[in-house]
């Protein structure tokens, strides 16, 4: 298989290793019940980088927190390496898009020794050796002692994920975690999580509205259309983060993608 | 190319500082008041900052006032420790259940606007004259405004972070004790504060009213005889050791208090 992208790529299988089923996420407000996902299958390999992709309104973070097991399906089900997802769980860290997910009463080390002590039974000394050495990996060395207030939102996304790196999760699931950073910092960050990904490969789940940060990030795109939130299409990107935005493949595969998500507009900006 | 920083000058560096600014007010303060009141030469209906001092210090050194105010904040003590634990099982009913938290608000609604002071009466019909009806009054005065500051801190914590915990497996009391009660703690600290400042003018304004709550009653009771006895210099001493108290609390326990959580981890500014 060359690099870059293969057209032919339509997935009608559904993965094995963490897949939906039918999956249909409904919630009440005073006065309705909204379906804001309906019937979505999808799924993913071990150490796949699966991205949920798709304009607001589509339920793809709604997607992301039931695979956290934070909603409960109405119908269908999710099942992650052939056990039924039923409740939040440390085997499914989750980065979440808000800068606030750090618990501010205690120091970005803190925080990950918090996490790992409160998952895993370890000693004291253990768990701080390894958060020393998470935030390293995600390059915080010399920033362990601030509290989340003195660090910048880049930084605070990162010590989210070390903290999720620190759990050993089956997966990583992500929530727009770059939407709130500048661009400079989204771009930075984005290729450091590619680096993560490749030192110690683990299975991602990331959810983002934007076309590029998809096709960078992801090897298995999931596009979603809103109202309710259904999938069109499931699209594998075969290449090497590297290559991005570098290959002709690129702009049609894009292309492809656009036309994908705005087929029912006739004219469409980004 | 200019300095990056330069430095201010010193009269400007200290008109920067808060509490010296502050100082500066009260000072201003005292030698208005000793001047009025040299100038008003009637010790009986206005005794000078100086003779009130004297009258203050002498209070304490004698014990009298010292064994006043420590009555006095006992009470406080044990009404404010009852008053927050019915406030918290009242608001771990609230968050826990709808209708728990329908009775809350409704009790909220109902009794946080009774004045404490109104319930002395009845207070003396259940429990007649003594501690127990002030501390029932006191209970009244702090629990309703800590109970609606612990809630709306609970409430007031993010998804984000409950879904945090929840990702860990928190649930329940560990929950409650390893996120919620520390997210909410700008609340609940200012619910401690607010029901610590109704309590203590409840306290007062109950004394003055009563008076001899226990042996020796308090510092209400206090201004209250010394008015009666015309010693007017140690009125005004009790009521100055009302506002010293009031300050002491508010602005060196209460603030260490913040300046060692809240403040320090950005949750307030």
């Amino acid at each position: 298989m060359p690099a870059g992208y293969t057209d032919a790529d339509r997935l009608t299988a559904v993965g094995r290793f963490l897949s939906a089923r039918n999956l249909t996420l409904q919630y009440k407000t005073g006065e309705y019940l909204v379906t804001a996902v309906s019937e979505a299958s999808f799924g993913c390999e071990q150490n796949d980088r699966l991205v949920l992709l798709g304009p607001s309104g589509c339920g793809k973070s709604t997607i992301l927190k039931a695979i956290g097991g934070f909603i409960k399906p109405s119908a269908g089900e999710i099942v992650l390496d052939g056990k039924r997802v039923e409740k939040p769980a440390p085997d499914r860290a989750v980065v979440f898009q808000e800068f606030d997910q750090l618990l501010p009463w205690k120091t970005a080390l803190e925080n990950v020794i918090f996490a790992i002590r409160n998952t895993r039974k370890v000693s004291k000394k253990e768990a701080e050796e390894e958060a020393v050495a998470q935030l390293y990996r995600v390059g915080l060395s010399g920033f362990e002692h601030r509290y989340p207030h003195e660090l910048s939102g880049g930084q605070k996304q990162r010590v989210a994920i070390a903290r999720c790196l620190a759990l050993h999760a089956q997966v990583i699931l992500m929530d727009e975690p770059f939407a709130s950073l500048d661009a400079l910092t989204r771009q930075q960050m984005q290729e450091e999580l590619l680096g993560l990904w490749n030192e110690a490969r683990f299975t991602l789940v990331f959810v983002t509205h934007s076309i590029d940060e998809a096709l960078i990030l992801g090897s298995r795109v999931v596009t979603l259309s809103p109202h309710p939130g259904t999938v069109i299409e499931e699209i594998s990107v075969r290449h090497s983060h590297d290559l991005a935005r570098k290959y002709p493949e690129y702009a049609a595969l894009k292309e492809r993608i656009e036309s994908i998500l705005f087929k029912d507009q006739l004219e469409y900006t980004i | 190319m200019p300095d990056e920083k330069i430095e201010l000058s010193r009269w400007e560096r200290m008109s920067n500082i808060g509490w010296l600014r502050k100082t500066v007010i009260v000072v201003a303060l005292a030698v208005i008041w000793q001047i009025y009141a040299v100038w008003l030469n009637n010790s009986l209906m206005f005794p000078t900052f100086v003779d009130t001092v004297k009258a203050f210090v002498g209070a304490f050194a004698s014990g009298e006032l010292l064994i006043k105010t420590g009555n006095s904040l006992k009470m406080l003590l044990i009404a404010y420790a009852i008053g927050a634990t019915l406030s918290i099982t009242l608001t771990i009913l609230a968050i826990s259940t709808r209708v728990g938290n329908d009775i809350l608000e409704v009790l909220t609604a109902m009794l946080n606007p009774l004045a404490p002071v109104a319930l002395l009466p009845l207070a003396l019909l259940w429990f007649g004259l003594g501690a127990p009806s002030l501390v029932f009054v006191l209970i009244h005065a702090v629990l309703w405004a800590l109970t609606l500051n612990i809630y709306n801190g609970f409430t007031g914590v993010s998804q984000t972070l409950r879904m945090v915990g929840r990702n860990y497996g928190l649930k329940g009391l560990k929950f409650a004790f390893l996120i919620l009660i520390p997210a909410a703690l700008p609340s609940i600290l200012t619910g401690l504060k607010i029901s610590w400042a109704f309590g203590w003018r409840t306290l007062i304004a109950a004394e003055l009213v009563f008076g001899v709550s226990s042996r020796s009653g308090g510092i209400g009771w206090f201004i209250y005889e010394k008015k009666n006895q015309l010693d007017i210099d140690q009125v005004f001493a009790g009521l100055l050791t009302v506002i010293v108290i009031g300050i002491l609390v508010e602005n060196v326990l209460f603030k260490a208090i913040e300046k060692r959580t809240v403040l320090k981890w950005g949750m307030r500014h």
